[in-house]
């Protein structure tokens, strides 16, 4: 969004240009959460299929549940950071065929692509094997439903038996949750997307952004994968509590990190810095600065108390009742707040003007 | 690899008459509404009667080190090694606008089919005619003047190969360009009224006058 009204002068020497900088619309940040999301679901997936096999736990344990919720979470985040992507983009066959046309691997558009592409390919194959075949047909659990879906058009026996068939072996199994849980962590790539861009200060600290895009956003897919997990199977055990206390901690290096970039934009002196420090502290985009703050806050808080006492088995009756709408009220919380964060990142950006010298 | 192009502005000898974006329109064939590949701006400050104004006339620079041609991910954007000229295959480009906001000068457009195009220096005619053209020649070579060159009325844009370009601009301004100014991608003089002050800033004293906010 352009901030033409804020004109900065420094007085007697230089003329500041500031061009237009509204080249991108909601569905780039909406983008560049989504693919996030969907690494923080499957990293959920992928550890909970690790402990349910290190913990020999039986058919319908918790760790299932987060399992398959885990991989929906990133197979839906995928899909739709594809089709947020997609959409704003003019010729959509051309990014269709991006092994043929996305060429520049020097460009972080082109890395995503391919990170993002992988990562789908890897969370469908994923959720699959955890919804179908001889083991989840004898399981339970509201996670389950898209096998009464595939039981309505008469395919589920079908479907159960060629995932048995195709089922790779366990060392296989472990090989694609390894390459599934690097791609996850690549997301990261989100924001260097924009740490790149050297023409606006808000974007181009490539540490601080990266770092903050990946806490938040793997943050807001475990959370939510949590969130799903507690509300439908209306328990908080030790194991959800583990994971609670993750997306706490998570959310808690989103807040340091986003507050270290908020010192580090006050403290330059580029112009567009300091119009964007303005947006984001006197516009109304404070209102989502302080959704972010409070999203990431509460999401610690939460997570790490609610969590913590789950993962312990230190329960008073107080937070027995509260567990399952504080963590799913928090980490809903969480997801607009980390939603947010990418949204207000788009909006108060601004480019360097270009300086006319005397 | 021959040598870099480069545009040169002076703005003590702009008038601001917004010749030379109609002249780039008439010759790239493009509608009166599209979006401007020169722009000119008129930047003022002070108020009544201690007001100034300046007219700045922009396109894009042909960078030495192009970074919209950097972040493009379909290789779209093409850093041309026999004359430097950045140029766009509309046949590749996907729409998604990431070189604008890598491009410090502002200067890629995009038209209803939401591709990209801007300034190829007159190399070719329209979006993207640039593309794929023979090295560029000079107007003592037989290649046409750009057209916001050959219309300026006051002589205040200027391109060329960059030893050419450098050759015909003030001492002032060509060491300022040496010493990196504007990035280096683009030559301009400095503005007359404040000569005595850029002087005192390249030597490394403070600037006048606090930086302030308006809004």
């Amino acid at each position: 969004m352009p901030l033409d009204t804020h004109v900065v002068l420094a007085q007697g020497f230089v003329e500041q240009l500031w061009l237009p900088a509204d080249y991108w619309d909601l569905s780039i940040p909406v983008y560049l959460f989504l693919a996030v999301v969907a690494g923080g679901g499957y990293v959920t997936g992928a550890s909970a299929c690790l402990l349910r096999h290190l913990r020999e736990s039986g058919p319908c344990c918790l760790e299932s549940e987060l399992a398959r919720w885990g991989f929906m979470v990133a197979v839906a985040g995928a899909a739709g950071a594809g089709l947020a992507v997609l959409s704003h983009l003019a010729v959509i066959y051309r990014a269709l065929l991006f092994p043929i046309y996305l060429t520049n691997f020097s460009s972080w558009i082109t890395i995503g692509t391919w990170i993002l592409v992988v990562l789908s390919v890897i969370a469908v194959i994923c959720l699959v094997l955890q919804l179908f075949g001889e083991g989840p047909a004898q399981e339970e659990g509201t996670s389950l439903f898209p096998r009464a879906i595939v039981a309505k058009v008469g395919l589920l026996e079908t479907v159960d038996r060629l995932v048995d068939r195709f089922r790779p072996p366990m060392v296989a199994f472990a090989a694609i949750h390894v390459l599934g849980s690097l791609l996850a962590v690549a997301t990261i790539y989100t924001g260097f997307e924009l740490a790149i861009v050297e023409t606006v200060p808000l974007w181009n600290m490539p540490v601080v952004v990266p770092l903050a895009y990946l806490f938040s956003g793997l943050a807001a897919g475990v959370g939510l994968t949590v969130a799903l997990t507690a509300f439908f199977e209306r328990e908080v055990g030790p194991v959800v509590g583990g994971y609670a206390v993750a997306t706490g901690v998570l959310s808690g290096l989103g807040l340091v990190t986003v507050w270290y970039g908020w010192t580090v934009l006050v403290a330059s002196d580029a112009p567009a810095a300091a119009a964007s420090q303005v947006a984001l502290a006197e516009t109304t985009l404070a209102i989502g600065a302080w959704l972010v703050v409070l999203g990431l806050a509460v999401a610690l808080v939460v997570g790490v108390v609610v969590g913590g006492a789950a993962l312990t088995g230190r329960r008073p009756p107080v937070l027995e009742r509260l567990a399952v709408p504080a963590l799913v009220g928090s980490f809903g919380l969480l997801v607009v707040g980390s939603l947010a964060l990418r949204v207000l990142m788009l909006l108060a950006a601004q480019q360097d003007p270009v300086v006319v010298l005397g | 690899m021959g040598e870099q192009w480069m545009f040169y502005f002076d703005p003590n000898r702009c008038i601001g008459c917004h010749a030379c974006s109609v002249a780039c329109k008439q010759r790239h064939d493009r509608d009166a509404d599209a979006d401007d590949w020169r722009t000119v701006t008129h930047l003022s400050r002070g108020e009544y009667p201690d007001f100034e104004e300046v007219p700045i006339s922009m396109s894009c620079m042909h960078c030495h080190d192009a970074p919209c041609e950097q972040v493009c991910p379909p290789d779209a954007i093409v850093k041309r090694d026999e004359d430097g000229i950045v140029t766009v295959d509309r046949d590749r480009c996907i729409g998604c606008h990431y070189c604008a906001w890598a491009c410090p000068f502002g200067a890629p457009t995009y038209d209803d089919e939401g591709l990209m195009s801007k300034c190829n220096l007159c190399l070719g005619v329209g979006p993207g005619g640039g593309h794929g053209q023979p090295e560029r020649q000079t107007s003592e070579e037989g290649g046409p003047a750009p057209a916001c060159v050959s219309d300026c009325v006051g002589d205040a844009i200027k391109a060329g190969p960059q030893s050419e370009v450098m050759a015909e601009a003030s001492r002032e301004a060509a060491e300022r360009f040496e010493q990196g100014a504007y990035g280096k991608r683009v030559l301009v003089e400095p503005l007359e009224e404040d000569a005595d002050l850029a002087d005192s800033i390249r030597e490394g004293d403070q600037p006048a006058g606090a930086i302030t906010y308006e809004g």
